[in-house]
């Protein structure tokens, strides 16, 4: 007789939920009609999801709430929410002491996550690039610049790294949503590579410094003045708020 | 069907998971506005080849996750006092349902990497591949917190005297 204990557990939650094919569901049945442990196992998961799915099962019938409804006809325009002003006291709180990094209003915090998705998605996309990790190398490093100022539409200088231990491989052109944007890719003499990503910010909004962590990778971002910029790599924590606060100065100057 | 058509159609979804995940209405429904309007600035990196639920339900989750980073808390839960003493000790349950907020109110209590992948799969009914996509990790994590959630959510909802769970049939 085959028990629970030859069946991994997790074969009968994928039973339940309904993830096997059919040999292997007919397999599990097998099991089932001899084995009372596995059949109550099975029972208890099933009358769990029943039991979470009725709680929460009047939510699907009710009338969606009319400010829900109102968001989809109005035109695409991003709202401020509590909990980002609530985010800036708290950066305030924590970046207060770095000076010069916080402005106080903070208005363009979700259009400066939007870039930073954009700059996330890029950084995972083209860091990963052997061969064609950038359209135009550093060897071009002034065409670099004037190009991709030109194409962003604000005029950038491409920063120095080498102090830090960063030297520039290129850039290329990208998009960021609705506008163009650039890309410049750097790397470590162990091979890491970084990037920082920058795109016009028209409504001139300032956001104080974010980070968003994903997995390993780690992304600073901010709207100041002209431009959003975010700045990705795997790094620890600390060492990436030391590298955007240089990168920060650099765009200062 | 246009694509502000199809979201309307998802409200409902969206606001269920939402509600489960967050626990509590009100926010719950702050975050569904949030991850539309994500929705429709990032529309155009929709595949639609793929589902739109899991789709919507990966952007929600990150606007929820986002706003748990930037407020600096681990999670909108109450603490375990304020579960035992407060408002959060309601008497067992009378009948077989339990209520959204008691269910709620467990889930809370679970890990929210444990709570997201029992939402999705327990009420949302999303596969395990979905699930794998909208979090992020890979199936077999999925599975395993997946496994953990339910003996622990069978846990809490047993200790606070519901009988529900454990009936037998």
């Amino acid at each position: 007789m085959t028990s629970m204990k030859t069946i991994e557990n997790w074969a009968l939650h994928a039973y339940v939920d309904g993830e096997l094919d059919a040999a292997d569901r007919e397999a599990i049945e097998k099991l089932l009609a001899s084995d009372a442990a596995a059949r109550s196992a099975v029972d208890a998961y099933k009358r769990q999801n029943d039991a979470l799915k009725q709680a929460f099962t009047d939510v699907l019938s009710e009338p969606v709430p009319a400010s829900l409804v109102a968001v989809l006809k109005a035109p695409t325009r991003l709202r401020q929410r509590p909990w980002v002003s609530i985010a800036a006291a708290l950066a305030l709180v924590v970046l207060g002491g770095l000076g010069g990094w916080f402005t106080g209003r903070d208005p363009g915090g979700v259009r400066a996550e939007v870039i930073a998705d954009n700059a996330i998605a890029a950084h995972e996309i083209f860091t990963a690039e052997v061969r064609h990790p950038v359209e135009v190398t550093a060897s071009e490093r002034d065409h670099l610049q004037a190009w991709l100022s030109k194409r962003v539409g604000v005029s950038f200088k491409v920063p120095d790294l080498t102090a830090e231990g960063y030297t520039l491989l290129g850039g290329r052109l990208l998009a960021s949503s609705d506008q163009p944007a650039a890309q410049l890719m750097y790397e470590d003499a162990n091979k890491r590579r970084i990037t920082i990503f920058l795109t016009a910010n028209p409504g001139k909004s300032e956001t104080a410094l974010r980070v968003e962590e994903r997995g390993p990778l780690i992304a600073c971002y901010w709207l100041d003045g002209p431009l959003g910029l975010v700045v990705a790599g795997e790094m620890d924590r600390d060492r990436m708020m030391k590298l955007a606060r240089i990168i920060y100065d650099k765009f200062q100057a | 069907m246009d694509f502000k058509q199809q979201l309307a159609g998802e409200l409902p979804h969206l606001r269920r998971f939402a509600w489960a995940l967050i626990g509590d209405a009100a926010l719950a429904d702050d975050v569904v506005q949030d991850c539309i309007e994500r929705a429709l600035v990032k529309s155009h990196l929709y595949d639609p080849d793929r589902p739109l639920r899991a789709w919507l339900f990966a952007i929600l989750r990150n606007v929820f996750i986002s706003s748990l980073r930037r407020s600096g808390r681990s999670a909108v839960v109450k603490t375990v006092d304020e579960l035992v003493g407060g408002e959060g000790s309601v008497a067992p349950a009378q009948e077989d349902r339990l209520s959204a907020a008691q269910v709620a109110e467990a889930l809370n209590r679970l890990p929210h990497q444990h709570r997201e992948v029992i939402v999705l799969v327990g009420i949302e009914e999303m596969s395990y591949r979905d699930v794998a996509e909208i979090t992020g990790v890979p199936i077999g994590t999925v599975m395993s917190r997946l496994s953990r959630a339910r003996s622990a959510l069978r846990d809490i909802l047993e200790e606070r005297g519901h009988t529900v769970l454990r009936r037998v049939k």
